[in-house]
């Protein structure tokens, strides 16, 4: 099949996923996943070239976004309270998932450690949907599970910069950049984005799109991965799109129209449903190791800072997508692990999205009061715009 | 019969406009409070982003803002005290619920009708039909 015509044949599955995703209220992520599976398999497509990297600078834009999207204030007040959490759901699965990985399943040691950060994520959007729809984000249990879940976040880039890297010469220019980058760019933004921003043309995207671009172009020839960097990067920008959430948004309207699509139909392409079908018993293993260190490590934990919401909290923690999705394409593009332990990563990081989601909000739902909605009801008025998807009322 | 309380369910749809129309005549008729209710869906469910969720979330606040003051301003018109509430959850069981905890006579809502989904599932006013703790008046 050409280039144009897998182009084509990409572009409408990703339409398809967008009105599935509207109809049916699932994340469009998720969908995009298992529609990638799907055109992979039955299609028998390889991966195009464009098509991976798009994907890969999806997954650096999406990091990027990760970290500008954390609440930095809200972190600042919590940390000491989440940092046990967070570290220990890190740790616990990376290191169970990676012994176990290493010493029954056979992986090299470096094939074990993709293993082990694959599965030691957390989902923040994930957590922060649930949270939101309980009201808990506003509340202080909310606010801790946030803030561990960034500590996660953060030491599973950590792990993914750090863990791969064969030192070259490269990695001073590669370390210089980022410090320059994460210093002067929060300095530089307000005068860069007053004098070209709110344009149609877009030179604040480009700056960041441009200094992504830097990181992972730099971090490749440094034999590292820009996953920390541009974690960081985000994360010190995120006062800014406080402040301008018309440009986050933007940018959010250019990821999620163009790039992210790729990345999440590049990782579906590559799961190999032969090989996941014929290796059910070890993708539950998998899936056991993640789950009982993650609430081995958090339950304890989570009965002293986020009572009387341990269960759900540790449900919460056992949540993973994002950057289990990056770290598990990661491995796959650097060719340290091969497609049968990618597709079960993948396949693993799908469940813990679903499953521990799933039994928090059925059985351990902490009916939090939803004031906003009051509230809410009783704002000025503002212009009519379009409903969006859900149950109708007067059907 | 005469009616003290009487929740309507809206939803923006011109079927539930037009059963708020009627609850609104109704109220004013028999000196009736009127509370309207709006339930909000649920959130993309395992998001990758939290963007995805904010910006789903910011539509849905806006959509509701607008929903709630539309309501309000309709009722002020009719001269009909009224209190509007959002709810998150399923429809019918939202409804039926709340109006059993809030002590209702009468629940009012609209039938837009969905051949396939009717069928297959029933609609939101059959559901609430046979749930609810009250007289339930389905407005076509």
């Amino acid at each position: 099949m050409s280039d144009i015509a897998i182009a084509a044949l990409l572009a409408g599955t990703v339409l398809v996923a967008s009105t599935i995703s509207v109809e049916i209220g699932l994340s469009v992520a998720l969908i995009e996943l298992f529609l990638g599976v799907v055109v992979g398999n039955v299609f028998h497509l390889a991966v195009p070239t464009w098509l991976s990297f798009l994907g890969s600078f999806a997954g650096m834009l999406l990091t990027f976004q990760a970290g500008a999207e954390v609440d930095v204030p809200q972190f600042r007040r919590e940390w000491k309270a989440s940092l046990s959490i967070g570290l220990v759901s890190f740790f616990a699965p990376f290191a169970v998932v990676g012994t176990l990985c290493y010493f029954a399943l056979g992986w090299n040691p470096r094939q074990a450690e993709i293993g082990g950060l694959a599965l030691s994520t957390t989902s923040l959007a994930v957590v922060y949907a649930v949270l939101v729809e309980t009201g808990l984000n506003r509340e202080l249990v909310g606010k801790r599970l946030m803030s561990a879940t960034f500590v996660t976040d953060i030491a599973t880039v950590a792990g993914l910069t750090i863990l791969f890297v064969k030192p070259t010469i490269w990695v001073i220019p590669f370390a210089i950049a980022s410090v320059a980058l994460i210093v002067g760019l929060p300095k530089a933004s307000p005068w860069f984005f007053g004098r070209y921003g709110n344009r149609v043309i877009e030179p604040e995207i480009k700056l960041v799109f441009a200094a992504l671009f830097l990181l992972m172009w730099l971090g490749g020839r440094a034999n590292s991965q820009a996953a920390l960097p541009a974690f960081i990067l985000g994360l010190v920008m995120s006062n800014h799109y406080v402040k301008h959430r018309q440009e986050q948004e933007r940018m959010r309207v250019v990821a999620f129209a163009f790039l992210t699509p790729f990345f999440f139909l590049k990782g579906g392409m590559n799961v190999s449903a032969g090989a996941l079908w014929a290796n059910l018993g070890i993708l539950a293993v998998l899936f056991v190791a993640k789950m009982v260190p993650k609430f081995a490590g958090v339950y304890p934990l989570a009965r002293r800072y986020t009572a009387p919401h341990a269960i759900f909290t540790t449900l919460l923690m056992s949540t993973g997508l994002t950057f289990g999705t990056i770290t598990s394409l990661y491995g796959l593009n650097a060719g340290i692990i091969d497609r049968t332990q990618f597709s079960l990563l993948i396949a693993v990081v799908v469940l813990s999205a679903i499953v521990p989601t799933a039994i928090a909000q059925r059985f351990f739902h902490p009916h939090a009061e939803t004031e906003q909605e009051h509230e809410l009801a009783h704002e000025r008025p503002v212009p009519p715009v379009p409903a969006p998807a859900q149950e109708g009322v007067g059907s | 019969m005469p009616f003290a309380r009487i929740l309507v369910a809206i939803d923006g749809s011109e079927a539930s406009d037009h059963a708020f129309g009627k609850a609104l005549e109704l109220a004013e008729l028999t000196d009736a409070t009127l509370t309207a209710l709006a339930i909000e869906g649920p959130l993309p469910a395992y998001a990758a982003t939290v963007g995805e969720v904010e910006e789903v979330k910011r539509e849905k606040d806006r959509f509701f803002g607008a929903l709630a003051a539309n309501a309000r301003s309709r009722a002020e018109q009719a001269g009909v005290e009224i209190e509007v509430e959002l709810r998150p959850g399923h429809a019918a069981e939202v409804i039926s619920d709340y109006a059993a905890a809030g002590g209702y006579d009468l629940i009012v809502l609209g039938h837009r009708g969905h051949f396939l989904r009717d069928h297959l599932l029933g609609s939101t006013a059959d559901r609430v039909a046979e749930h609810a703790p009250c007289p339930v008046m389905i407005v076509r």
